[in-house]
């Protein structure tokens, strides 16, 4: 029997080991089974302490974030796969934002009796921010879906594929963006210094992609009616927020748009890019939604994180 | 120097079918008070490891052995950092390199270069330190010019050459292998099993699951029986293959 060390079930939770030979006696296999041998230094190294739920979860999100090499290098191969084969590339986007601006902007300008030069940059940058919000939604539901092969071959922090996908909407975005210096020559706007103040509009719209992308990207990987149903929100929701139309529009129903954080969204872009100041209630709105959504968004990662890739 | 040590693991999986992934379902549930319970919540829990103990140590070449189903690839997984056990704890120390699914993590439309570039930024290596190992993993591939086609007109022989060559390529500490390497072919076998001593030294630990045998005694020193999520034997891969064949007629 030397050297034939067969142990076929250890316990050691909590105090000295102890050997529980009689479970062998539940295996067909027929095999002899001898315990092996256990000295009180089979189990005497440290074992690191556990950490708990939320410090895993904040060290996913860090090491993730620390990462940046990785996400954006794969949200720019995203981009490419996506415009492979196509002569223009990404700049595919660019033009359809122009064409789709120059359309729309005329004859909405007639139809709301606005003028072109004012209502045209209004509804273009409205349009690119728009789209940014809701490609970061829809998108934001796949984040874990679409990485299900990695998810399941390599232990990176989940955090990556979150980051990736917000890294991925603002490259698109940004080729958008790329008109938006067509219009101010064409339509002779000042530029300057004060269009720096679209900074921190910019910044609470990335940390307002990640919590959305983590908690849609976590409830989608559960539950697989939500990418639908999130698609069917953001078809009604656009006709509620001021992208088209103006907020004074509304007349007795301006509260509707001051409260939405999507119009808040859009309007602490939009406005410093047209030269004027966001309204204050759509920096209370959308700082709040930042501080909810994080925490929230938080304790269901801190909660579900180590069943993401048992639902893939 | 590189260990694993796994302390009570357990692995409980829920399957989720049809309803149970509707949330729509779910929310109806909750509200008419589980008339309808039996239909939404058809949730079967799957206990695929239960309550396992292992050490694996510096230099061990370790065969994973069983049925079907027995737990192997999800111990690989719970190896691997991919499945965070239900219960237990797992201590570990070393760089691991996974190849668990040969396909899955290539991109088909990508050509075998960037596949080579991607697959390290997974491995958390980057394409600047990365682009210095694509010619020594072109050579080992014999790939010739097809590392500039897409992988998709890859034969499957090519694909797994192309996967082991780069789980190989930064000499990892840990190298956890699933079944499918013995797929390829023979030529393939040696010139792998060659690539793993030239850096055996350098790589502590092995791990290999295959239903192979005559691999599995080729290639590893320590054999662990595994049977419905537990280790039914453990030894040396001559006797731990003999219980399994054993107990594989005895069934029969």
């Amino acid at each position: 029997m030397v050297g034939r060390r067969a142990c076929v079930k250890r316990k050691q939770r909590r105090g000295p080991p102890q050997l529980d030979i009689g479970a062998a006696s539940r295996h067909k296999s027929g095999m002899v089974y001898i315990a092996r041998a256990q000295t009180a230094q089979d189990f005497a190294e440290p074992v690191p302490p556990p950490q708990g739920r939320a410090a895993r979860a904040w060290c996913d999100l860090r090491d993730g974030a620390a990462k940046s090499w990785m996400w954006t290098a794969l949200a720019l191969q995203d981009i490419r796969l996506r415009y492979r084969g196509s002569v223009l590339g990404p700049f595919w986007v660019t033009i359809s934002t122009l064409v789709m601006a120059v359309s729309m902007g005329v004859i909405y300008a007639q139809l709301f009796q606005i003028d072109v030069a004012t209502y045209v940059p209004y509804l273009t940058i409205g349009l690119i921010v728009w789209q940014l919000i809701s490609t970061l939604v829809s998108e934001g539901c796949e984040t874990f879906l679409r990485a299900d092969g990695i998810i399941q071959q390599v232990p990176i922090p989940f955090s990556v594929h979150v980051y990736r996908t917000v890294c991925r909407n603002f490259l698109v975005m940004a080729h958008s963006l790329a008109i938006v210096p067509l219009g101010y020559l064409f339509f002779a706007m000042p530029v300057g210094w004060h269009l720096l103040a679209v900074i921190p509009g910019f910044v609470l719209l990335a940390l307002n992609g990640v919590w959305i992308c983590l908690l849609l990207g976590l409830i989608s990987a559960r539950f697989r009616d939500v990418p639908p149903i999130v698609g069917a929100f953001l078809q009604v929701w656009f006709f509620l927020t001021p992208v088209i139309y103006p907020v004074a529009a509304l007349q007795n129903w301006r509260s509707l748009a001051e409260w939405n954080p999507f119009f808040a969204a859009i309007d602490v872009v939009r406005a410093p890019l047209l030269g004027a100041a966001p309204l204050e209630t759509s920096w209370i709105v959308l700082l709040i939604s930042t501080a909810i959504g994080s925490a929230f968004a938080f304790a269901m990662f801190a909660r579900f994180r180590s069943r993401i890739a048992y639902w893939m | 120097m590189a260990f694993i040590r796994l302390h009570d693991i357990s692995v409980e999986f829920p399957i989720y079918t049809g309803s149970s992934r509707s949330l729509k379902k779910m929310l109806l549930n909750t509200t008419t008070q589980g008339n309808i319970a039996r239909d939404a919540r058809d949730r079967v829990a799957v206990h695929a490891l239960s309550d396992l103990n292992l050490r694996i140590e510096h230099g061990d070449r370790l065969a994973l052995i069983g049925a079907n189903g027995a737990g192997k690839s999800t111990l690989l997984r719970v190896l691997a950092g991919i499945y965070e056990p239900t219960g237990g704890r797992v201590h570990a120390q070393g760089r691991i390199s996974a190849l668990l699914t040969a396909s899955v993590g290539l991109n088909f439309d990508l050509t075998g270069r960037e596949n080579i570039l991607m697959r390290g930024m997974y491995m958390d290596v980057h394409p600047r330190d990365m682009r210095q190992h694509i010619e020594e993993i072109a050579e080992f591939t014999e790939l010739g010019y097809y590392i500039d086609m897409p992988v998709r007109t890859y034969s499957a022989g090519m694909v797994i050459r192309l996967c082991f060559a780069v789980a190989t390529s930064m000499h990892p500490e840990i190298l956890l292998m699933d079944e499918w390497l013995a797929a390829g072919d023979a030529a393939f076998l040696t010139k792998a099993r060659q690539r793993m001593e030239d850096f055996v030294s350098g790589t502590s630990i092995l791990v290999l699951a295959s239903h192979s045998l005559p691999l599995l005694e080729e290639w590893c020193n320590r054999a662990v029986l595994l049977d419905h999520g537990r280790i039914a034997a453990e030894g040396s891969v001559a006797e731990v293959a003999a219980a399994y064949t054993a107990a594989q007629s005895g069934n029969a």
